[in-house]
């Protein structure tokens, strides 16, 4: 066992310490009870603290809304034979590009002030030559469709999409999918947003993964259900 | 909290896919996680977005939770302080304004007159608490807790030496942690 991290426990309950001196702190724990249970006791405080904060119980819904963006997932998963198949077996070739950026800055995307297609064709591969760290996997789009789009897979960081998409028609969203086997998990709309955006994705990707950006009903849907205008496999 | 489930039959239950479950784990700490990532982002609505997310990475990964490693809660509220960190540096500007550990405010609550009396007697204990610490202490305990910055990041920040703060961050929560134990016999 490595020697005890006595003065650092008080730390790691608040989350203070630096990542590789956490790192060290969580293998001993994993190997010493005592100090797990002097961690315990500097937990309590932590809590305490965190009861200090002026109470406020956010919007009415949010509960409702915790719970409907799981029991969407749930529904998804539990649906892998309803119609998907076919959507799946679109998905499954691979889309080989996979071309590591490490360039400078990442610079915020916007979708104000793009002026026509030009322009927003410049933003999006100004937006991708800006990928400051990570993969960049082109995603195929579909023949006839306008939108185009990469997924940017990041250190340690959530999985996002760099897209450019028209304007979705008057009650419809683009809408995100990470499908894992035959299961097509949402995550994330885009809402009514156009132009070049980016599109934090709610789901890990993991190698195999197939990305994918249908139009759906406005709000989004627990299972892909209006065309596919984008798809990609990791 | 009579009556509800225990907490880690709770993350059984959402690691088994039970959405319920997570909407009663949100009912026994939602409004602590709430406000606490209010609190370091001051803005209602980046807290309602990142909120939703916590509680979507716990049913995400509740099957990874450890007991060994901490409570329930204390898994939940470092999950939410790294979100709340991770919105400000992503998306959030960084707040420059002087962290307290102990402010107070008076919002609007609608949870039960008995769940309000004891969140409220144990924080009058933890905020007695803060009031006595010296100032450095409580200083460099904000700044961690509220400001989300390592030790480290304390030091470079307020020109401390790295073992002072490391000091005062041990010495402040020993004292807290004493007083609650007192409190508490």
């Amino acid at each position: 066992m490595t020697p005890h991290p006595t003065d650092d426990l008080a730390a790691f309950a608040i989350g203070a310490l630096d990542r590789p001196d956490a790192a060290r702190v969580e293998d001993h724990l994993a190997a010493c009870a005592a100090c797990r249970t002097e961690v315990a006791s500097f937990d309590e405080v932590a809590w305490g603290i965190a009861e200090l904060a002026p109470m406020n119980d956010g919007a009415a819904d949010l509960r409702g809304r915790v719970v409907a963006r799981a029991s969407r997932q749930r529904a998804v998963a539990s649906s892998r034979s309803s119609g998907f198949g076919a959507l799946g077996r679109l998905f499954s070739f691979r889309v080989p590009v996979a071309v590591p950026l490490a360039l400078a800055v990442l610079f915020g995307v916007s979708v104000a002030g793009l002026q026509g297609a030009r322009s927003e064709a410049d933003a999006y591969g100004r937006a991708l030559a800006g990928v400051a760290a990570g993969t960049v996997v082109s995603l195929a789009p579909t023949p006839g469709s306008d939108v185009r789009g990469s997924l940017v897979l990041t250190e340690g960081g959530d999985p996002y999409l760099i897209l450019r998409l028209p304007a979705p028609p008057a009650g419809k969203t683009w809408e995100a999918w990470v499908i894992r086997g035959e299961r097509p998990i949402p995550a994330g709309i885009s809402g009514t947003r156009s132009g070049v955006v980016t599109l934090v994705l709610s789901e890990n990707v993991r190698p195999g993964d197939v990305v994918a950006l249908t139009l759906e009903n406005a709000g989004g849907v627990p299972l892909p259900q209006g065309p596919v205008v984008l798809q990609g496999r990791t | 909290m009579p009556g509800r489930r225990p907490d880690e039959q709770l993350l059984a239950c959402i690691a088994a896919g039970d959405a319920e479950a997570l909407g009663d784990l949100h009912d026994a700490y939602g409004r602590t996680v709430f406000a606490v990532v209010y609190r370091m982002l001051s803005s209602p609505d980046a807290a309602e977005e990142v909120v939703q997310d916590v509680f979507h990475s716990v049913w995400r990964r509740a099957g990874d939770y450890q007991r060994e490693r901490g409570a329930v809660r204390t898994w939940l509220l470092a999950i939410a302080r790294n979100a709340a960190i991770d919105w400000r540096r992503t998306k959030g500007k960084r707040m420059e304004r002087e962290v307290e550990l102990d402010a107070v405010a008076s919002r609007p609550s609608e949870s039960s007159v008995e769940d309000t009396v004891l969140m409220t007697l144990r924080a009058e204990r933890v905020r007695d608490g803060v009031r006595a610490l010296p100032a450095e202490q409580r200083d460099v305990l904000a700044l961690a807790f509220w400001g989300g910055l390592t030790q480290t990041e304390i030091a470079e920040r307020t020109g401390t030496p790295l073992g002072t703060v490391k000091s005062r961050v041990r010495l402040g929560m020993e004292k807290l942690r004493q007083l609650l134990a007192e409190a508490a016999t």
